[in-house]
C-alpha cells in the first residue's frame, strides 16, 4: 500500500504533536482541579519526584538499585530459560521421543499463569530472588522450548540431508543447519518469552519483595504517592520499550547475516 | 529426521507420565517431602472433591470460577475487538498509525500489573480495574497484530482489485480484511494468554473473589493441597481457553472462505 | 535417521537444572549466622528493639529485619526457613500453623489484644446493632486476628458472609477503601484504625464481649524450631532484650513513645494512644497458669490457641484442629525462664 504510508518527517511529527497533547491533557487533568491531587500528579510532580527520588532515594532504597535489581531478576531468569530452553526445544524436534516425553511438561507451564504457582514457589523457596529467579525461567522456558521445537520443523529436510551426505557430524549439523534455519522461530518465542518474563517480574515484586521497581510501585500506592506511581510505570514502560528494541537490534544481527532460502 | 511413528512414541509420553506420578507419590508416601511442600496424590484428592463438593469457605467453586471467566470475556472482549479495530485503521491510514502509535508502543511492554494500583486508588476495589486492567492488556496484542495483518496484504492483490475499479470499502472488506485475518486471529490467542495470566494475578495481588484470590487465601492457611489443586483448575481453564479459542478461529477462516 | 544427543543439549539441560538448584537459598556457614526477624511496623514496643539495635548489641550477630504483612506471611517464611522469628505473629495464624504440624514452638507473648483490634464503623452508615451491618461492606485482613474476631462476632449474631459482605484487604487498602467510600466498615488495627477513626469513623464496640465468648487474641513470639535449636542463646537474647524494651516503655513512657512514632511513622500523640490500648504482658507475668505457665506445666494459653483452631477449622481455614496436646507441646517456655534469670 504505498500509497498509504506518510512520509517519515510528517508520521514523526504526527507522534510528537500527539505525545505532546496527551501530556497536555494529562497536565490539565492533574492541574485543574477536575481530579483530586493525590489520584493524579501532574507531569511536573512526576519529575519532582525522580529529581527527589535520584536524590534521596525512595525509602531507602536508591532508583538505581531498584531498577538493576529488577532488570537483573528478569534478564537473569531469562538467560537462564534461554540457555536451556533452545537447546531442550532443538532436541524436542530433533527426538520425537525426547518431544513426546517432555512436551506435556512443557505444554502444560505453557498456558498456567506465572504467578498462580509463585505462590508455591515461594513456600519452597523463601521470599529471596531464588524464588523469583525460578519463577521467570519456568515462565520463560517453555514459551522458548516450543519456538525451538516449532523451528526445527521448518528445517528443510533436503539440507539436512545435504550436509550428511558431506559427512557432517550430528553436532555439526544442528549448530549449521538446523540452528539458523529455526532462528526466525526461535526469536518469535524470545520476543514473547521476554515480554512475559519482564511482566512476571514485576507482578512477582509486587506479591513479595523487598526491592526492586514493582517493590516501589506498591509501596508509594500505600502512601498514595501517585506521583511515585507514575514515575514508576514511565520507567517500567521506557524499560519494556528497551528490551524488545534490544532483543529486536540482536535479531536483526544474527538472523540476517544468514541466507533464507 | 525420524517420520512419526505414533505407537512407540505414545509410549514415551506414558513413560514420562509415570516417572514423574511413581516419583511424586515416593516422595510424600516416604515422608520425604513433607506434605506442606508437596501435597500426596490422597491429599489433592481429598481437597479437590472437597472443594467441588463443598466450595471453598462459603462459596462454591463455580462462583470463583464463574467470575474470573466472566471478567476474562468482558476484559478480553472488549479489549480484543477494540484494539482489532483500531489496529486495522492504524494499518489502512499511515496518519491513524502515527497518532496512536506512540501510545500503543508504550502500552505494549508495560507490565500490567504495574498500573493496576493506580487503578485500584481511581475506579476501587470493585470489577472496575480489573476489566480496565484486562483491556488496557488485550488492547495493544490486538491492534499491533492487526496492523501488521493490514501491511502484509499482497500489494498485488490490491493493485488487481482497484483496476477493477473497487472503492476503498470495498478493497478493504474482500483484500485486506481477509488477507489481515490470520494475523489478526494470532493476535487474539496471544492477547487472551495475556489476558488470563493478568487477570489471576491482578486476583492474587488485590482480589477477594476469584479463583487467583483462592489459592492466595488457601496459600494464607499453608492449605497447600487446595493451592495444588487451585492451579490445576487455573492451568486446565487455561488450557481450555486456548481450546476455545482455536476453535473459533477455525470456524471464522472456514466462514472467511479460506 | 536418529541423532545422538548433541553435547550442547546435555550441557544446557544441565544448565538449566543447575541454575534452578542454585536457586535454593544458601545454608550460611559463617561462624556466627545472621538472624531472620520477621516483624510488623506496629505501634508496639517491639519496634523498639529494632529501632534501638537492641538484639545486634546483645549478640553480636547480624539480624536481617523483614517486614511482613501479616503472620500468615511469616508463617509461609517460616516453612520455607527463610525467616527464624516470628515477632508479633497473631494468636490466629499460629494456632493455624500449630495445627498443621508445622515446626513452629510459641516462645513468649507480646500482648493480649484487647480493644486494640476494633470494628470501626462509618458514622454515617448509622451503624448501632450488629443486625445493622447487614448489607454492608467490612475489611479485614483475612488470616489475621482481626479476621477471626469479626467471624465470631458474626457467628455469635447468626449472620452470614452473604449477610455481611466480607472483603479482604489489608491495612492500607483498608484506608484507601474508606477514603474512596467502597467500604462502611473495618475490623482492623492501629495504625489503619486511628486514620479511619479520624474521617469520619466511630468505634463499633465489639472486643469484651467476643472476649468474654472466649475470642481471646493475642500477639506472639514465635520461633522456627530448627532455628531455636541450634540457636537458642539467640532466642533467649531477642526475649531478654524485648523485656528491657517493655520496661522502657513503662519507665519512661514519653521517650519510648517518641522511638516508637518514629519507627512508624506516626505523630506521637497517635503512637501514645495506640500503644496505651495494648495489655502488653510482662515476662513475669507470662511465665503463670494464666498464660504460658512453665516448662513442663503448659498454661492456660494453650486452650486459647486450641479453641483458635477449632473455630478456624469450622471455617474450613484449616483441616482440624488436634488435641490440646498439640498446643501445649508448641509453647516453649524454656526460653523465657532462662531470659529472666
Amino acid at each position: 500500500m504505498e500509497n498509504k504510508r506518510l512520509p517519515v518527517a510528517t508520521s514523526l511529527l504526527l507522534s510528537a504533536l500527539s505525545v505532546a497533547a496527551a501530556l497536555g491533557l494529562w497536565q490539565f487533568l492533574a492541574t485543574s482541579g477536575t481530579v483530586a491531587p493525590e489520584l493524579l500528579a501532574s507531569p511536573a510532580q512526576v519529575l519532582n519526584a525522580l529529581e527527589e527520588i535520584l536524590r534521596d532515594g525512595y525509602r531507602g532504597t536508591t532508583l538505581t538499585h531498584n531498577a538493576a535489581v529488577t532488570l537483573g531478576r528478569c534478564l537473569l531468569g531469562f538467560g537462564l530459560a534461554v540457555v536451556a530452553g533452545i537447546p531442550l526445544g532443538l532436541l524436542m524436534g530433533l527426538q520425537p521421543r525426547a518431544g513426546a516425553a517432555l512436551g506435556d511438561i512443557v505444554q502444560f507451564l505453557r498456558p498456567l499463569p506465572p504467578l498462580s504457582y509463585m505462590i508455591l514457589l515461594i513456600l519452597w523457596f523463601g521470599t529471596g530472588d531464588g524464588s523469583k529467579v525460578a519463577l521467570l525461567f519456568l515462565t520463560a522456558l517453555p514459551i522458548i522450548a516450543s519456538a525451538a521445537m516449532a523451528g526445527v520443523r521448518l528445517v528443510p529436510r533436503a539440507r539436512i540431508l545435504v550436509a550428511r551426505s558431506l559427512g557432517a557430524s550430528a553436532p555439526q549439523v544442528v549448530l549449521h543447519v538446523v540452528l539458523p534455519s529455526a532462528l526466525p522461530s526461535i526469536f518469535t518465542g524470545l520476543r514473547i518469552a521476554l515480554a512475559a518474563a519482564f511482566s512476571t517480574v514485576v507482578a512477582a515484586e509486587l506479591l513479595a519483595a523487598t526491592d526492586g521497581l514493582g517493590w516501589m510501585v506498591l509501596s508509594a500506592s500505600r502512601f498514595l504517592r501517585s506521583d511515585v506511581i507514575l514515575l514508576g510505570i514511565l520507567i517500567l514502560g521506557l524499560s519494556g520499550m528497551a528490551l524488545s528494541w534490544a532483543l529486536l537490534l540482536a535479531e536483526r544481527r544474527l538472523v540476517h547475516w544468514h541466507g533464507r532460502g | 529426521m525420524d517420520a512419526a511413528e505414533p505407537a512407540r512414541l505414545w509410549r514415551w509420553r506414558a513413560g514420562s507420565v509415570a516417572v514423574l506420578a511413581a516419583a511424586w507419590v515416593g516422595a510424600t508416601a516416604s515422608g520425604l517431602v513433607p506434605s506442606v511442600f508437596l501435597p500426596s496424590p490422597g491429599d489433592l484428592w481429598d481437597a479437590a472433591a472437597d472443594m467441588v463438593t463443598e466450595g471453598y469457605k462459603d462459596r462454591p467453586l463455580l462462583d470463583h470460577i464463574g467470575l474470573s471467566l466472566l471478567r476474562v470475556f468482558t476484559g478480553f472482549g472488549a479489549g480484543a475487538l477494540l484494539g482489532t479495530a483500531l489496529g486495522l485503521l492504524m494499518g489502512w491510514r499511515g496518519w491513524i498509525d502515527a497518532l496512536f502509535a506512540p501510545f500503543i508502543e508504550f502500552l505494549r511492554p508495560l507490565p500490567q500489573l504495574a498500573y493496576l494500583l493506580l487503578l485500584i486508588i481511581w475506579l476501587g476495589i470493585g470489577e472496575a480495574p480489573k476489566i480496565v486492567l484486562l483491556f488496557l492488556a488485550a488492547l495493544p496484542v490486538a491492534a499491533v497484530a492487526a496492523r501488521d495483518g493490514v501491511r502484509r496484504t499482497s500489494l498485488a492483490r490490491l493493485a488487481a482489485a482497484r483496476t477493477l475499479g473497487a472503492s476503498e470499502w470495498q478493497l478493504f472488506r474482500h483484500v485486506v480484511l481477509p488477507s489481515a485475518l490470520p494475523d489478526i486471529l494470532i493476535g487474539a490467542r496471544l492477547a487472551l494468554g495475556i489476558v488470563y495470566g493478568t487477570l489471576i494475578a491482578a486476583e492474587i495481588i488485590a482480589g477477594s473473589t476469584g479463583l487467583g484470590w483462592m489459592i492466595v487465601d488457601a496459600g494464607r492457611y499453608l492449605r497447600s493441597d487446595q493451592v495444588f489443586v487451585g492451579v490445576l483448575i487455573i492451568g486446565l481453564m487455561g488450557v481450555a481457553l486456548d481450546r476455545l479459542l482455536v476453535l473459533a478461529e477455525r470456524r471464522i477462516v472456514h466462514w472467511a472462505g479460506r | 535417521m536418529t541423532h545422538p544427543i548433541p553435547r550442547r543439549v546435555a550441557l544446557g539441560a544441565a544448565l538449566g537444572l543447575g541454575a534452578l538448584a542454585l536457586a535454593r537459598p544458601h545454608v550460611a556457614r559463617a561462624a556466627a549466622p545472621p538472624i531472620n526477624i520477621g516483624f510488623f511496623t506496629e505501634t508496639k514496643p517491639t519496634i523498639i528493639v529494632k529501632a534501638q539495635g537492641l538484639l545486634e548489641k546483645a549478640t553480636g550477630q547480624t539480624v536481617n529485619w523483614t517486614e511482613y504483612g501479616s503472620g500468615a506471611e511469616i508463617n509461609a517464611a517460616i516453612v520455607a526457613g527463610g525467616a527464624d522469628i516470628g515477632f508479633g505473629s497473631g494468636s490466629s495464624p499460629v494456632a493455624a500453623a500449630i495445627s498443621q504440624n508445622l515446626p513452629v514452638w510459641l516462645v513468649g507473648l507480646v500482648d493480649n489484644i484487647g480493644p486494640a483490634e476494633e470494628l470501626t464503623v462509618r458514622t454515617a452508615a448509622n451503624i448501632h446493632t450488629v443486625a445493622d451491618l447487614k448489607g454492608h461492606k467490612i475489611a479485614t485482613p483475612f488470616g489475621s486476628t482481626s479476621h477471626f474476631r469479626l467471624l465470631g462476632l458474626l457467628k455469635l449474631n447468626g449472620l452470614t458472609q452473604r449477610d455481611v459482605t466480607v472483603i479482604d484487604l489489608r491495612g492500607d487498602a483498608i484506608v484507601a477503601a474508606w477514603t474512596r467510600g467502597d467500604i462502611d466498615g473495618a475490623y482492623i488495627w492501629a495504625p489503619a484504625k486511628s486514620k479511619l477513626l479520624a474521617s469520619g469513623g466511630s468505634v463499633f464496640r465489639t472486643w469484651d464481649k467476643l472476649d468474654a465468648a472466649g475470642y481471646v487474641i493475642a500477639d506472639t513470639i514465635v520461633a522456627r524450631a530448627g532455628f531455636a535449636e541450634q540457636q537458642p542463646q539467640a532466642v533467649v537474647a531477642l526475649l531478654r532484650v524485648y523485656g528491657q524494651a517493655l520496661d522502657f516503655y513503662r519507665s519512661k513512657p514519653e521517650e519510648a513513645v517518641q522511638v516508637v512514632a518514629k519507627a512508624t511513622g506516626v505523630s506521637a500523640e497517635v503512637a501514645a494512644a495506640d500503644l496505651k490500648e495494648y495489655d502488653f504482658i510482662s515476662l513475669h507475668d507470662q511465665l503463670t497458669p494464666e498464660w504460658l505457665g512453665t516448662p513442663g506445666k503448659p498454661g492456660r494459653f494453650a486452650e486459647v490457641l486450641h479453641r483458635t483452631a477449632q473455630f478456624l477449622a469450622e471455617q474450613k481455614s484449616i483441616k482440624s484442629a488436634g488435641p490440646l496436646s498439640l498446643y501445649q507441646k508448641a509453647i516453649r517456655t524454656e526460653f523465657l525462664k532462662q531470659a529472666l534469670a
